[in-house]
């Protein structure tokens, strides 16, 4: 398959790995081969509590994302159409844009304490920009900077109208809930790592804390791959998406 | 379509009375922080929670005037700066040898796919255990972070020059070394400043986090004590002064896109 | 011998595949010395292909072409160039661009701004020395692409479709400048156009190409004297035209007669 001849340095960089790692030539306990992390992998299926930690950790990513993503559309598509949202929250998002959403973690943590909900919003928050730009853009049909005129629904041709914008304003916000479903897991993993008492960040953080760093490397690689496959399967939804888009 | 003078609905324009514009660009953040003000003098909040905003301002002076905060932010800019700096030279580096050899291509190409989606806060227990937990980790690990949009974006700046400017150029007696430098370079900086452009909040936001989790003097450090100890005035001291680097480190990328591209068609940063 | 020798030129893309395109099919031309020749075709009869391989840019299939007995294989500065889009280097000034080819000769910088500022005022733009491309209209991008190209004094001058992203009027107006400047230097010179008018008028030879794949149909000799009026030259490309007509049919119409398929 293409895929794969398209990946072989990825492959070829860790067969030398291996070769490496058995030759000796790199410190176990720094960097475990990719069979110990392999290893490290079953021990952890095996063990049971994995599919747990994976479960919370996804639980909590797809709550904020959800939230996000339902929230930010109808804030910047709202803000495109109608005068005084945008004169409300237009400050507020140019505001808060600058600040890294991961400096709120620790606020999180003092209003939610260390349950599910400190994660949920932190990733609720991070994600809400850009969906709220880039729905707001593309409702506009605008790529660039935020222009602003004045725009009122009428009553009526509402539901024409929504689904014009909408449809317009689809691929933009498609491929900002993109950037949102990458920016899900970096704060997930931010805040799990802070301060949880489960979820894949600390369940790394434990095994890294424990000296199981096979485990360790094991978890790391579990997120990476979630984080690939999630943005893979999204591409092909939103090709798919997008695709009916201009049939229709 | 969107975008477009299409008239909507049936109101009329609203004559009279007209709201000049910077009151409209600020009157939600004055009438929030009014708010927050009120609310905490009436008491109505716990201020574990919400700390009077005042009180707030108060503690930010004397936590200035005591030295501290305003070395932990200068400590949490010059992480962020020197990771920024790594991840550029690195990052075009890389992005250039790729438009320009096909074995570069064929290596970075998987490796800048798969990392592109993947969380790369979730390495940093890998660099805290080669690195331990001071500067040397955190600027790697911001470094590592905020570079796959800048070997991106390099590389397709490069790669996609206008052949008839090579062709110009060469017609004009310049030869096959020297077009590199004085071409290609000058026409895919747009490119690869945007690349830079969006690296750099990247930079910031990971730094943060580097502290939060690793400790040691720097906003971060001084946003999650103050969590941890219940400070929650401090917590907010230091959201604002994050913000604030932000937002000059924002503007500040955008000034100097517009001083460089001087010459370009659409000299403004992208939204 | 001529200056410029075009002999059994082909350019076929994509050879080793199911589908190969013949882009130019088989070109024997000879051209004289400080002649001003132009090439008319209908799209994609490879009449840029062909301007492109006597600069240098692209190498022929099989053939060869020389200038003044040396076979070209590279872009010099002995042969200047002209783009339909200008091609400009947007992040210089109008008199950085004119100025570029001559720094790369090694020209001191005062000598540079002499002979910049000669054919800036030539093309008509004084003024805008300063100005960036961005800043300009088509037709004064034109021109800086022009005095770029002249500045560097080049022997010959190759210009493809030059005036093909210019709106009609400013179109009439280059054309007409372009033919002074072309008929009072010693340079020879080639110019691509789809438009028969044009090439009438500027040219002392037209080259008329059949529709792809590219061959000379004819080469016609102008001679009009110089200053005939425009309505001279217009009879005769509507002459011209009947010979042209079947191949621009056949360049609209696609799988009329010749397919892209190469012979054999």
């Amino acid at each position: 398959m293409n895929a794969i001849r398209f990946y072989t340095p990825l492959f070829l960089l860790v067969a030398v790995w291996q070769v490496a790692a058995t030759a000796s030539l790199i410190d176990a306990e720094l960097l475990p081969s990719p069979v110990a992390i392999v290893q490290g992998l079953a021990h952890l299926l095996t063990g049971g509590d994995l599919l747990l930690h994976v479960g919370v950790s996804l639980y909590r990513q797809m709550m904020g994302l959800f939230l996000a993503a339902v929230i930010g559309i109808t804030l910047g598509i709202s803000m495109a159409h109608v005068r005084w949202v945008r004169d409300v929250f237009e400050p507020i998002v140019r505001i808060t844009y600058p600040l890294p959403k991961s400096a709120l973690i620790p606020l999180l943590i003092l209003w939610f304490g260390i349950g599910h909900n400190s994660k949920i919003f932190a990733v609720f928050l991070g994600c809400l920009l850009p969906v709220v730009v880039s729905s707001f853009n593309g409702t506009r049909g605008v790529n660039t900077q935020l222009v602003w005129s004045a725009r009122s629904l009428g009553t009526g041709p509402v539901r024409l109208l929504w689904k014009i914008y909408f449809r317009a304003a689809l691929p933009e916000i498609m491929s900002g809930l993109r950037i949102a479903l990458a920016l899900s897991y970096t704060l997930l993993v931010s805040s799990e790592f802070l301060i949880a008492r489960a979820g894949l960040g600390y369940l790394i953080q434990s095994l890294g804390e424990g000296g199981d760093y096979p485990g360790m490397f094991a978890g790391i690689l579990i997120v990476a791959l979630i984080g690939f496959a999630a943005d893979r399967l999204y591409v092909t939804f939103m090709n798919r998406v997008l695709r009916w888009q201009d049939q229709a | 379509m969107a975008g477009s003078g299409i008239a909507v609905g049936g109101r009329a324009p609203r004559t009279g009375f007209r709201v000049p514009g910077f009151v409209r660009r600020s009157a939600s953040i004055v009438v929030l922080l009014l708010v927050w003000e009120g609310v905490g003098q009436a008491g109505w909040v716990d201020p574990f929670l919400l700390p009077v905003l005042s009180d707030v301002l108060i503690r930010g002076y004397s936590e200035i005037g005591g030295g501290g905060l305003l070395w932990f932010a200068c400590l949490t800019l010059y992480r962020t700066l020197f990771a920024f700096f790594i991840a550029a030279a690195v990052g075009v580096g890389i992005g250039v040898a790729m438009s320009v050899s096909k074995g570069a291509r064929w290596f970075w190409d998987p490796i800048v796919s798969f990392a592109f989606p993947i969380p790369k806060i979730a390495l940093l227990p890998i660099f805290v255990l080669w690195f331990g937990v001071f500067d040397v980790s955190k600027i790697t690990m911001t470094a590592v972070a905020c570079i796959v949009p800048i070997i991106s974006a390099t590389h397709l700046g490069t790669r996609n020059i206008d052949k008839y400017l090579i062709w110009s150029a060469r017609a004009l007696g310049t030869s096959e070394r020297k077009l590199f430098w004085k071409v290609v370079v000058p026409a895919a900086l747009p490119a690869i400043l945007t690349g830079l452009q969006i690296a750099f909040p990247i930079t910031l936001i990971v730094s943060i986090v580097c502290e939060m989790l690793t400790g040691g003097q720097g906003l971060g450090g001084y946003m999650i004590y103050a969590a941890r100890f219940g400070e929650s005035d401090k917590v907010f001291l230091g959201i604002f002064f994050t913000a604030l680097i932000g937002y000059v480190l924002i503007e500040g990328f955008a000034w100097l896109r517009r001083r460089l591209l001087v010459w370009h068609a659409e000299t403004s940063a992208p939204a | 011998m001529a200056y410029i020798e075009i002999e059994g030129v082909r350019k076929i893309y994509q050879e080793d595949t199911p589908d190969p395109i013949v882009a130019v099919d088989r070109v024997d031309l000879e051209i004289q010395r400080n002649s001003i020749v132009t090439i008319v075709g209908p799209s994609g009869c490879g009449k840029s292909t062909l301007l492109h391989m006597i600069g240098g840019f692209i190498a022929p299939s099989t053939g060869e072409i020389r200038l003044d007995g040396n076979r070209i294989e590279e872009p010099g500065p002995e042969r200047g160039v002209v783009f339909q889009h200008f091609a400009l280097f947007p992040w210089m000034t109008v008199r950085g661009n004119v100025e570029y080819g001559l720094s790369e000769k090694g020209m001191p910088r005062a000598q540079r701004r002499e002979v910049s500022q000669h054919y800036i005022d030539m093309v008509k733009l004084t003024g805008f020395e300063d100005a960036f491309p961005n800043r300009l209209s088509g037709g004064m991008q034109q021109r800086v692409a022009l005095a770029r190209m002249l500045g560097c004094d080049p022997d010959t001058l190759l210009m493809d479709e030059p005036f093909g992203a210019l709106d009609a009027q400013t179109r009439v107006i280059m054309q007409e400048e372009l033919r002074e400047i072309c008929r009072a230097s010693n340079k020879t010179v080639l110019f691509v156009t789809h438009d028969v008018r044009e090439a009438v008028f500027l040219g002392e030879k037209v080259v008329v190409m059949t529709a792809r794949p590219g061959r000379i149909k004819e080469v016609l000799e102008i001679d009009l004297p110089d200053d005939a009026p425009r309505l001279k030259a217009d009879e005769k490309a509507d002459e011209i035209w009947d010979i042209l007509r079947d191949e621009v049919i056949k360049a609209v119409v696609p799988g009329s007669t010749y397919g892209e398929r190469a012979a054999g």
